[in-house]
Parts: C-alpha cells; structure tokens; sequence
C-alpha cells in the first residue's frame, strides 16, 4: 500500500476520474448482484405457472437494461481509471525527460543511455500498471470480497463468518512478506533489464569497432550472459510471483474446513439449517477470486513501487549546475576573464587546471593548444558551465558568469564541441538546431562560412538530406562543418572552436579561419588545435601544460620564447621544409 | 504465419511443457476433487448424522493433504511455465541480437539506434506475456468449452444448439477485436519505438541541447510523441472496452433475456420442464466463463502478437552483411591490396558515385597514403577494404585473391583499422585495447599502450590499465580516446593497417612518436594512411589524391610536389604561412 501513498499527489490531481470510476465500480459490483435476483424471480413465476407476459416482458426489459447500463457502466471506468493510470505514464515520462534536460555532463557520465530509456519505458510501464489495474484490484477485491463477507454475516451466521475469516491474518501476513520479497527481486530483474539495454545500445553504436574487429562473437557472448542473467532474475521474481495464488488457495481451504466444521456442528446443535450451510459454502467459494485479487494487488503494488523507487532515484539527483536565485538574466558582453580558475573533474583527485588566469579582451582571439589530455577541452566546458570551477572565479564584461542565468550566459556562447555530435534529421535542421526559426537564407550562409554550404549542394537531396544516427551517412570533415555552421548561425558573442578543424584539411581549414576573421568583428573568438596554423593569427595564444599555462603571448612572442610552442611549430614547419628539401 | 513462428520456439521445450501441463492438469483435478470430498462429507455424514470418527478423519486429512498437494501442484505449474517463456523469450533476444550482429551497415546508417532497441529488448519483453498466461489460459479454456459442449448435447440439443449460435457473435467480436486492435497496437508500439529513438538521441546529445539552449524545444517534442504514445493507448482502452470483457458480459446478459423469454412465452401456453431451464441458465453462465477468460487474455494476445510481429520483421531483414567463404580461404601472408576499377555508392545503383573507378595497388611493406579535401571518399576506401559495404563495380584483391573470397575471421584478423571516430566500450583501457582476443597477453597490451605514447597518461590515472571506463569513454580528452582505439589495433599486430586519421586529435609530438614507431615496424606490414596534416604521410611510397571520388594525382611525395597540381596546392597552403616568416 505504501506505493498508493507514494503516488497520492497524482490520485489528487486525477481525483476526479478516480472518485467517478470508483464509484462506478462499486455500482457495476452492486448493480451485478441484480441479474440472479430477477432469474430467481423468474423461474419462480414459472415454476409457480403465475407466469404473465407483461411481468415477463418487465423483468426481462429490466435485465436487458441492467446488461447495458453495465456496459456502458464498464467501458466508463476503464476509461476513466486507465485512462488516468495512463496519463500518469506520460506524466512521468514528462517528468523524467524534463529531469534529463537540467542534468549536467556529470549526470551522463554515471547514467548510460540505455538504462536512462529503461527508465523511461520498462519502469515507467510496472507504474502505470499499479495505477491502474492496481487500483481497479484493490477497488474489485474490496468491494466484492466485502459484500461476500456481508451477504454471509448478515444472511447466515456472522459467528460462522468470524470463523471463517480467523486464517485471513495469516494470509495478509504471507502476502506481505511475499510482497516484500518480490519488491526486492523484481528491482534487481529491473536492473538487469537496464544491463541489457545498455548492452545493446553500445553494440549498436559501436557496430564499426565490433565488425571491424570481428567482435561479434564476442558481443553475443556479453549479450547471452547478459539475457540469461535478466531471465534468471525474472525467474526469481516468478517463484515469488508463483506464490502468491497457491497460499490463497490454501488458505481459503483452510477457511473452508474451518467453516465446515464449525458450521456442521452448529447444523448438529439446530443453530444452522443445512441449507445455510451449503450456502455458506457458496459464498465462500465466492470468497476466493477477491481473495485471489488481493494477492495479485500486493503483487502489483510492490512492483511498481520497486520501479516507481527506481525513477523517484533517479528524479532526485539534483542539479549540480544551478541558477543563483537572484540571477541576472541580463548582462553586457565584454573581456573573458579566468581569475584563479582551479579544477577538478567530480571525483577524481587530480586537479585538471590550476590557477588560471587569463584575460580575453572583448573581439579579441585566444588559441588554446598544448599536448592531449593538457586541459584544452576543459578550460572551454566550463565557460558554458557544463562544469563548475572549484576554486577562483569566471567573468564576462565585469559579471561571475555564476551570477547570470544559464540561459542569457549560454545565449551569448557559440560552442563547437569536440565531437561533433548530430542529429538524425536533416542537413537544413541540423544547422538551425539552435535556431529553429532561422530562415534558408541565414542558414546557406552559416553553412557558407563553414564552408559546407558546396558540399551540401553536391547531394541529390541538398539541404533536406538525412543524416542518420549521429550523422553517419556524413564524412568526418562534413560533420565538423555543420557541427560550426550550427554554432555561426547563432552569431554568438563569443565562439568556441574546440579542435573543430581537425578533419578538415588545411585549404578548408584557411577558408573557414579567413571567413571568421572577416565576419566576426569585434566579437570573442577562442580556439584550440593541435594544428598550429589555426591559432597563428590568434590575438592571444595560451599553451597548456598539465593544468597550467607554460606560455602565453602572440604568435610572434611566443616564438621568440623559444619554448614548447616555438618547437611544435618548427616541428610542424620542419617536416614541410625537409620534406621540400628533398625535392629541390 | 507469426503465431505459427512463435509456436516453434516451444519445440525445444516440449519436455517441460508436457510436464508442465500435466501438471497443471493434476493440480485442476486435485481443484476439482476438494469439493467432490465436501460433497461427500456432507451428503453422507452430515446428513445422516453419520459421524464415523475414522472415516471423518481420512476425510478431513484427505481434504487439508489435498489442498497442500494442489497449493504445491500450482506452484511448479506456475513456475514452470514461467521458466519456459522466461527462456522463449531469451532465445529470441539471442536470435534477433545475433541477425543484428549481421547485418549490413546500411541497415545501421537508416534506423536510429533507439529503434533497433526497441525491438531488441522491448519488444521481446511484451512477448513473454503471451508464453506466462495466454497460451495456457487459452488451452485450459478450449478444454473446459469443448466439456460444456458435450454436455450441454448431452443434456440438450436446443441448448447446444443455442450456444453454437452464440459462438460466431463472440468468434466475429474476437475477430473483429483483433482486426482493429492490431493496428492500434502497431502504432503503440511504433510510438514507443519513437520514444526509445529521441530518448536515446537527446540524451546523447545533451550538451549540445543545453549549449544551445533547445532544452524546451526538445521537451515539447519529446512531450508530442509522448502524447501520441498515450493517445494510442486510450484508443487502445475504449476498443477493450467496446469489444472484450463487457461486450462478452452484454452478450450473455442478452442471451439470458432470449432464453428466458422463450422458457417465459412457452411456458404461457403450456408446461415446460423446469429443470430443464435451470440448467440451460447454469450452463450459459459455465459456457461463458471460458469465454471470458479467453477474452480477457486477447488484450494480452494481441500486444505479444503485434511485438511479435516487429520482432519477426527485423528477423527476416534480408540485408545481410557478405561473410567471405569460410571454406576455401586462402589467407593472408603477404598483405599486397590492390584496387581494381572500384566504384562505389552508398545508395545503390541510383545513388551518386562517392568512388569513381579506383585502381591502385598496395605492395607488401608499402605505404599508400590518402589525401584529398574533405568529403573527397578517403574513409569510403578504408570501408570498403574493411568489407563494411559490399563492392559493387570493379573488385578488390587481398593477395591476389577477390575480398569476397576471404573469410571474415582471417579479414578482421589481418586487417586493422583506426577509424576516424574512436568509440570507446563501457569496461577498462584494458578490456578496451585487448576486446575478446584471447591471444592478447597483458604484455601485448602494454606494448601497444607504449607504442601509441599513451603509458604517460594511463600511468597518470587512478587505476592505470584497469582505470574504468563510462559510456563512450567520455572521462577522457578526445586525443587519449583516439589513442586507446590506436592501441586496440596495434595489438592485434594486423598486416594491413589502415590508419583513417588515425592521430587527428593527438599532439605532434606524440604523433610523430608514433609516426617513428610505425616506421620501425613497417617491414611485412602494409599501410593504407589517410591525413589531412600532410607532414604524417610524406615519406609514403604512394600518394594518392582523390578529389570527388577520383584519383586525381598519383606518385610520391617529390614527383606530386614537381607535377605542381592539387597536392601541390594542398601543401604549400598547409605551410604557406612559412613564406611570410
Ligand atoms: N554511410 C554513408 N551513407 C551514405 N553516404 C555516405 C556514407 N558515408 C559517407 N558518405 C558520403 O560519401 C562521401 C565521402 O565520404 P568519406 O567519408 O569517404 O569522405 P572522406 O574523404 O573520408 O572525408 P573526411 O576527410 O571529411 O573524412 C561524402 O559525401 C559522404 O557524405
Ligand atoms: N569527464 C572527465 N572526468 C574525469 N577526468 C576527465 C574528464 N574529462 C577529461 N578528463 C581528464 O582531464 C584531462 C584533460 O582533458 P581535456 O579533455 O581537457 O584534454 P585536452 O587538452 O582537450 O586533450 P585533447 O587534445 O586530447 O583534446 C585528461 O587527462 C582527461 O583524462
Ligand atoms: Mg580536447
Ligand atoms: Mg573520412
């Protein structure tokens, strides 16, 4: 019952089709007891040959009526109760998806994919089946069990009734403890069911590595161990499950022998008429599918409550990347300042950058290069707050970009992760996904800008082409570009360019750094490459070393310095010369 | 057709459900014996008052050893045939996860993984339903009708009679239900498809979602096929409600108004036997309560018919992947590629060309390198030699033999392949770099770690080797990533390598460390190199560059330079910022 509790919020909220469809429940249980009454009635007219054909035509227009008004009566409430038991899906669809969206990166690190939809499908699914086939058990079980329980305390023998009813404790004792069992099982069945999905989907997304390695016995294997585990733990849920039905049974038995006894020896002692009795055990013979009902109920209930924990768990895992309250949603533009910036990622014990101090003058260019694993791709997730600083402070204009709301900060951003990541829709939405108003017109030029906007003419379908799961049918250098045309759409104060030239080559790559330079005035740049030539003209160039800036200065100090950068661009120089020298 | 399939899948259990059914029948006719003995109990002691003590007890204890006997009778009837559908139902995950496995990547490039999914567990999980209950209600139901039936022929003619016509209104409301309900329950379960696709899409895409501030628009679509999913499910509830349970209950209630209006006007007109009414009335009801059960399992029958159904439609997808020959495969000693005449599109025959008659040839030791602007169909080469995409103009050989002809295993074991995209797997480096290759000691392991420069890093984390690794390995810069999926390949020490950017995310010094090593090794290893930072691949024997599908240019580093065509263009603008030094 505990779940019933736990979902009280939305009983209230649906309190209106709950109330009516119970009612009407109990009216279709009360209005069921009608149709014997009027055969009895009937057949004893007819027994008695007092049979008339008015009073026959009556009774049987009124059994008629009775039939449909239970059907029309039975269509209502299911609509009504499943009807809200199915809103309640899609509430807490909505409500997980919503959840999802204020989840940082630290949440997607620790939550795989496929078990976040298992969530949203297989949890989701034993929940809407408490709220409504549970709630329809309980009502049936309650009101059906209990009118038995009356019809036999007030027509027969409310002693014999007592009687009948002193194995019941045990029942709701077994049943229980069972419920209890089952909750923890199923929870583990569920969890498998999670394993498995993750296991599929990251076969699925990683179909290039599993085939080109010949993975895929292997992946089998993963995924037979991982299925046998998900059907040996349903299995356990089922001995559980198996329970249920024949305790009930065998208690209802034990009614049964007990009423027996007691009700003939009260026939023995004249208390009781035989007749009464029989009925007696009719009634009782009534008594078992409620009783039966009330199992499945437990059986229900502490399965949804075993998925419905596994959503709440997930819905109460706060945002780590919050609003103040008395944020600004409003700000002016201006230096990007890193004051003392220290970070680790969530617990690791490594500190990723330390004390960073850097400031970007407003329009100005900051290339950001330095060894894999230096720190480039962090110092720029945490201006658009994907993480937050653990020490010192990050600015734009004079503001903490802490003070300001997510949306007006991320609003002056054009960020380029990376990894390029797309959607599976077309070219044209694809660009625009920041932007979904965005006219063709803007969009041809930011793909023009990135360069893209030829190659997307080249295909049959242009703009409108699919680019399937994660833009598969797309070259590696086409994604890139689209992954930048999205962010210039935007034309952001500020654009991030993460190593987002990398699979470009250099005649693009010069193309694309000439149409930034030209259209992006007095606007804030930052980029990081591993490939010099992209940060050459920067305006300011930081170079990483473990967490900290080793160098810092233009192009031209920087080569003065005769440090790490002057020797990586040699080195990238060297190789060209060398390699001309043996031609000339 | 799909009940059929279905069905099969309980051939190799027709042990347990022999033994489950029987079973299950022992523990109906224990059910059925209880109030045999209450009968006896009462008519022959209660009654007469006949309380014989030791007769009374072999009841009592006969009654109580009968209700413990059923109690556990049920119980291995119902875990039983849990087992049995627990393991239909993993058979069949394991049969449509291992097509998928074979499938051909054209397959994976149209459907959203989330869909697959869908199919894969979801899908198979709604048909368990129909192996737990359905399938034995329907058998116990059928029993327990075919038994009204005799004996309501036996009792009555007119009433069997009766009831007969009552079997083709509830046959056409089955069959009706069914019709109706099928394409519901196709769209419902289409619609969860389309749940699990955006779900899987927007959680992989989430940054990029929150970066560019499109967290409402997301919610509002996902909201639009959420309430499609739901408004599903409501038609779904009216049509049970139209057609099941209380269309069966109105059918009976109006089958009792006919009867008894026909007992009722006979009965004005002359006498009729009234036992005769009586059990025409108790059998209707008998009658129906089979069909009741039954109805109340279609609902169930058709959701587990309509998965089915999808479940089956990815079995039969035809599109599968080429295997090579197993038989006759020749094997790959030498590792010489050549390219003869290829031409290749990803849309078939109509699609445009993404290669235009490539033809090349790899020698053993050689190194042939790529170049070519982007989009150009440098990654498409390094597919189709990698047999991901099936060849179909002109042919590729292997040591003189047809790719083809190859087997799979000898392909994926001599042919290594560092693709643009690293895709890391849930689990260690370790596990990540070794996979399932049994022959790849620990030592091998960190021998590749060493050779692509990563022992810096791993030694740097927590756990080193055994360092775990999240979805997609996102713990790690992009660079370490791309160098653990290096790793993976050299650890296989293949033959051919082919390298597809390999170092594009890496620094240029540890590139050019691993450039030295690569160098080192490169007796009896052929190299297919694709870059776009040209300086990687200037010492390759063989250069060429493509351009829209073409070979455009071919030769070495010096003679590209001196023919002063596109490479040449290429390279002075990678270095021409020297110039201005
Ligand atoms: N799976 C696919 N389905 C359909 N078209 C594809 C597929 N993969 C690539 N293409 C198309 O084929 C063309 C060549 O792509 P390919 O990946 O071979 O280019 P590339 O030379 O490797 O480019 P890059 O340097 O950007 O990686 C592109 O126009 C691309 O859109
Ligand atoms: N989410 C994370 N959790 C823990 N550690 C991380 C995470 N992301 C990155 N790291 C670690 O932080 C360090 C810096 O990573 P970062 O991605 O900033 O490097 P990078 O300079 O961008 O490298 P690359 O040139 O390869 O892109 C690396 O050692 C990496 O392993
Ligand atoms: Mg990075
Ligand atoms: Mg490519």
């Amino acid at each position: 019952m505990l779940l019933f509790k736990d979902l009280m919020w939305f009983f209230k909220q649906e309190k209106k089709g709950y109330i009516l469809g119970i009612i009407v429940l109990v009216l279709v249980a009360l209005l069921n007891l009608l149709p014997p009454y009027v055969v009895r009635v009937i057949v004893d007219e007819v027994s008695r040959g007092a049979l008339r054909s008015e009073s026959l035509l009556y009774w049987t227009l009124i059994l008629a009526g009775i039939g449909l008004a239970v059907y029309a009566l039975r269509f209502s409430w299911r609509l009504m109760i499943f009807g809200a038991a199915s809103r309640l899906s899609r509430l807490l669809r909505k409500q997980l998806f919503d959840h999802f969206t204020l989840m940082s990166p630290q949440f997607y690190q620790k939550h795989r994919t496929g078990d976040l939809m298992a969530h949203a499908t297989n949890d989701i699914q034993a929940v809407e089946m408490t709220a409504g086939m549970g709630v329809l058990t309980f009502v049936d079980s309650i009101t059906t069990g209990g009118l038995v329980v009356l019809s036999m305390a007030v027509f027969i023998s409310w002693k014999l009734t007592l009687i009948a009813l002193l194995p019941m404790p045990l029942m709701a004792w077994s049943t229980s403890r069972y419920g209890t069992m089952l909750h923890n099982r199923f929870h583990h069945a569920q969890a498998a069911f999670s394993d498995l999905n993750n296991k599929v989907l990251e076969n699925i997304n990683g179909m290039r590595v599993v085939k080109a390695f010949g993975e895929e016995e292997a992946e089998l294997e993963a995924f037979r161990g991982l299925s046998e585990d998900v059907a040996a733990k349903n299995l356990a849920v089922a001995k559980v499950d198996a329970l249920f039905d024949p305790t009930i049974q065998l208690i209802i038995g034990l009614s049964f022998f007990l009423a027996l006894i007691f009700g003939s020896i009260d026939v023995i002692h004249g208390k009781l008429t035989f007749g009464q009795l029989t009925q007696f055990t009719i009634y009782l013979g009534q008594f078992i599918w409620p009783m039966l009902a009330f199992g499945w109920l437990f059986n229900i209930l502490e399965r949804g409550r075993a998925s419905y924990d596994r959503i709440e768990k997930l819905l109460k895992i706060k945002q780590t990347i919050k609003e103040k309250e008395e944020a600004l949603s409003r700000f002016n533009n201006g230096d990007v300042i890193y004051k003392g910036a220290s970070f680790t990622y969530p617990g690791g014990n490594t500190p990723i950058l330390q004390t960073i101090n850097v400031r970007v003058e407003q329009g100005q260019t900051l290339g950001i290069v330095g060894k894999t694993g230096s720190g480039k791709t962090t110092f720029l997730r945490l201006l658009p707050r994907e993480f937050d600083l653990n020490q010192g402070d990050l600015q734009i204009g004079s503001t903490s970009i802490y003070d300001v709301t997510l949306e007006s900060l991320r609003s002056k951003i054009g960020y380029v992760p990376q990894d390029s990541f797309l959607f599976s829709t077309t070219i044209a939405e694809n660009i625009a996904l920041g932007k979904p108003e965005a006219s063709l017109e803007e969009i041809h030029q930011a793909a023009e800008i990135a360069d893209i906007h030829a190659d997307v003419l080249s295909f049959p379908e242009g703009y409108g082409t699919l680019v399937g799961d994660r833009g598969v049918t797309l070259s590696g250098g086409q994604k890139q570009r689209i992954s930048i045309a999205r962010a210039l759409l935007l034309e952001p104060e500020i654009l991030i360019l993460d190593d987002s030239l990398s699979a470009v080559d250099a005649k693009t790559e010069k193309k694309i750094l000439e149409s930034l330079g030209k259209m992006r005035v007095q606007k804030t740049t930052f980029i990081s490459s591993h490939r010099l030539s992209a940060v050459e003209e920067a305006d300011l160039i930081i170079v990483l070393k473990d967490g900290q800036i080793t160098e810092e200065g233009s192009h031209r100090e920087l080569m003065a310095l005769k440090g790490w950068y002057a020797a990586t661009y040699r080195r990238q120089q060297l190789e060209s010369l060398l390699a001309e020298g043996a031609e000339h | 057709m799909v009940i059929r399939r279905l069905l099969n899948y309980l051939i190799p259990h027709k042990k347990a459900l022999t033994w489950a059914s029987f079973i299950l029948i022992l523990a109906t006719f224990a059910d059925v014996i209880g109030p045999v003995l209450v009968k006896v109990f009462l008519d022959q002691h209660l009654v007469p008052r006949s309380f014989d003590r030791g007769a009374l007890i072999i009841l009592a204890s006969s009654y109580l050893g009968l209700n413990i006997l059923s109690a556990i009778l049920h119980y291995y009837q119902l875990v039983s045939f849990n087992e049995i559908a627990l393991k239909i139902v993993r058979q069949l995950r394991i049969d449509v996860f291992s097509h998928v496995q074979n499938l051909e990547f054209k397959v994976f490039d149209n459907t959203p993984a989330g869909a697959l999914i869908s199919r894969i567990t979801n899908d198979t999980e709604a048909i368990k339903e129909l192996f737990v209950g359905v399938l034995a209600a329907f058998v116990q139901n059928m029993v327990f009708m075919l038994g009204v039936f005799v004996a309501m022929f036996y009792l009555d003619v007119r009433l069997a009679c009766f009831c007969l016509i009552l079997l083709p209104m509830i046959i056409i409301l089955m069959i009706s239900y069914r019709k109706v309900s099928t394409k519901v329950y196709r769209r419902l379960r289409q619609e969860l498809s389309h749940l699990n696709a955006k779900l899987n899409e927007s959680v992989q895409g989430m940054n990029i979602i929150q970066a560019l501030r499109q967290e409402k628009r997301f919610r509002r679509e996902f909201q639009t096929i959420s309430n499609n999913y739901y408004r599903e499910e409501m038609v779904n509830i009216r049509l049970e409600g139209l057609f099941v349970r209380p269309a069966v209950d109105l059918i009976y209630t109006l089958a009792l108004v006919m009867v008894l209006n026909y007992f009722g006007f006979q009965s004005l007109t002359g006498p009729i036997e009234i036992g005769v009414l009586y059990a025409f009335i108790n059998y209707l009801e008998r009658f129906f309560e089979p069909v009741n059960m039954m109805m109340e399992r279609l609902t169930q029958f058709q959701q587990s018919f309509v998965a089915a159904e999808r479940v089956f439609e990815l079995l039969d997808d035809r599109r599968i992947a080429p295997k090579g020959s197993s038989v006759d495969s020749p094997g790959i000693s030498q590792g010489e590629i050549e390219f003869n005449d290829v031409s290749f599109s990803y849309d078939g025959d109509k699609g445009a060309k993404v290669l235009k008659s490539i033809s090349f040839t790899a020698y053993p030791g050689q190194t042939v390198a790529l170049v070519g602007h982007t989009g150009s169909g440098k990654s498409t080469v390094a597919n189709l030699l990698m047999g991901f995409y099936p060849v179909t103009q002109g042919e590729i050989f292997i040591d003189g033999v047809s790719l083809s002809r190859h087997s799979h295993q000898e392909l994926r074991s001599k042919v290594g392949l560092v693709a643009q995209d690293p895709f890391l797997f849930a689990g260690t480096i370790s596990s990540n770099i070794a996979l399932s290759r049994s022959e790849i000691t620990e030592k091998e392991v960190q021998e590749a770690v060493s050779f692509v420069q990563a022992e810096d890093f791993i030694g740097r984390l927590p756990q080193g080797l055994q360092e775990p690794m999240g979805e997609r390995g996102t713990t790690l810069s992009s660079g370490q990533r791309q160098l653990i999926c290096f790793a993976r390949t050299m650890a296989g020490n293949p033959k051919i390598l082919v390298l597809d950017e390999a170092t594009a995310s890496v620094d240029t010094e540890t590139e050019e460390a691993i450039q030295k090593a690569l160098r080192k090794m490169r007796q009896g290893r052929t190299t297919i190199a694709i870059a776009h930072r040209l300086s990687t691949i200037q010492d390759a024997d063989l250069i060429l560059v493509l351009h829209h599908g073409k070979i455009v240019e071919r030769g070495t580093h010096a003679e590209l330079l001196a023919q002063e065509g596109l490479y040449y263009k290429m390279f002075m603008l990678q270095h021409g910022s020297k110039e201005k030094e």
